[in-house]
């Protein structure tokens, strides 16, 4: 965490929320503040993609799935999808 | 070809690879000489039988064209990028290297590829290492974090190489080195060649003019780049590449033009500095 970035603006420290933990994160976002992207934690590995090599589904799914514990920014405005995507 | 088929074409290419466990014993009826074949391919571009031995079993699959130069430079306590990390290979022995101080970290684009690399790192216990699923052309790293990029045969896939020397030059400290190993061309593929997409995944068709490449580093910001090794590209990597022999058959080559083919191509080692 401590030298991960966000790829699109390069951006620096990122947050992280820790949705289920073993001995490492199992899942979990990982936010950039500056521009609101998320990046899903997925089974211990973190998905650090661009948008073009993303897709909607499986990124809504991933939000449905931890919609009670997501912040409010990423589940109402989180780029490059959020819970009010079509 | 438009950048955004390429990166399909590559990440189906390599999930492929990830699956089955090896370049050889691919989607063509082939070899199935399976971890023998892999490890001779792996002991004739340079790995000592010790680094053979010390990774994870399925970490190699046999598809780099050779870093040990770079691997050798290591020193303890230095953070490692390794773009393109596959299936881990290199990024095992490289924290071997960099020991409990030092770190390594892995980014690759196929996530079968990063999740074979997470099984392997758990399978040798090794704590200093982590995969993240990501794009080497964007890289999700801070800037001036890195002290070391290797990266081997991995670059000429990329439809965007200048963007990944670019990106490199962004992470690295200032004084931090790029020790990298790839494919370069000596001379311009056949038209017939460079319009196979199967030749992509086979390393070639992506493959640019050495002159070039060594432009694109410079471009970047990179000093002191010079070319540490050359070799001419193994043919027995080429005739165990389940796209390359795909394409042979295909294209009914004979072996005199396969052998032309060969001659043009080379494995490099760059070494460079930010």
């Amino acid at each position: 965490m401590d030298i991960l970035a966000c790829p699109i603006d390069k951006y620096h420290p990122l947050e992280l929320h820790v949705f289920e933990e073993k001995s490492e994160i199992v899942e979990g976002i990982i936010v950039c503040p500056k521009c609101n992207r998320f990046y899903p934690i997925i089974d211990e590995i973190p998905h650090m993609l661009p948008d073009n090599l993303r897709t909607k589904e499986e990124d809504v799914k991933f939000l449905r799935k931890w919609a009670g514990q997501l912040p409010p920014k990423i589940a109402n405005e989180g780029k490059p999808f959020n819970l009010t995507t079509n | 070809m438009k950048s955004k088929r390429i990166k399909k074409v590559v990440r189906e290419g390599y999930a492929k690879i990830a699956e089955q466990g090896s370049s050889c014993c691919g989607s063509v009826n082939s070899c199935c000489g399976g971890v023998d074949v892999t490890q001779d391919i792996s002991r004739k571009i340079g790995y000592t039988e010790e680094e053979l031995k010390n990774a994870p079993e399925g970490a190699n699959l046999g598809l780099g064209c050779g870093n040990p130069v770079a691997l050798a430079s290591l020193k303890e306590g230095e953070t490692v990028l390794d773009l393109g990390s596959g299936a881990g290979f290199d990024s095992f022995l490289a924290a071997q290297k960099v020991g409990d101080k030092g770190r390594v970290i892995g980014v690759d684009m196929t996530p079968e590829m990063i999740k074979k690399a997470k099984e392997n790192a758990k399978k040798g216990n090794y704590r200093n290492v982590e995969f993240r699923l990501g794009e080497i052309e964007n890289l999700p790293l801070a800037d001036a974090s890195v002290d070391v990029i290797i990266s081997n045969c991995v670059i000429n896939l990329s439809p965007d190489k200048e963007r990944v020397f670019r990106e490199s030059f962004r992470v690295l400290t200032l004084g931090g080195r790029l020790m990298i190993s790839d494919i370069v061309l000596l001379r311009e593929l056949p038209d017939y060649i460079r319009k196979s997409i199967e030749a992509y995944i086979g390393c070639l068709s992506g493959a640019i003019m050495k002159d070039k490449y060594i432009a694109m580093i410079e471009k970047a910001g990179f000093q002191n780049v010079k070319v540490i090794n050359e070799t001419s590209f193994p043919i027995e990597l080429m005739a165990n590449d389940p796209t390359a022999k795909t394409i042979m058959k295909n294209l009914r080559l004979t072996a005199e033009k396969v052998k032309g083919i060969a001659d043009s191509v080379v494995s490099i080692s760059i070494q460079a500095k930010r």
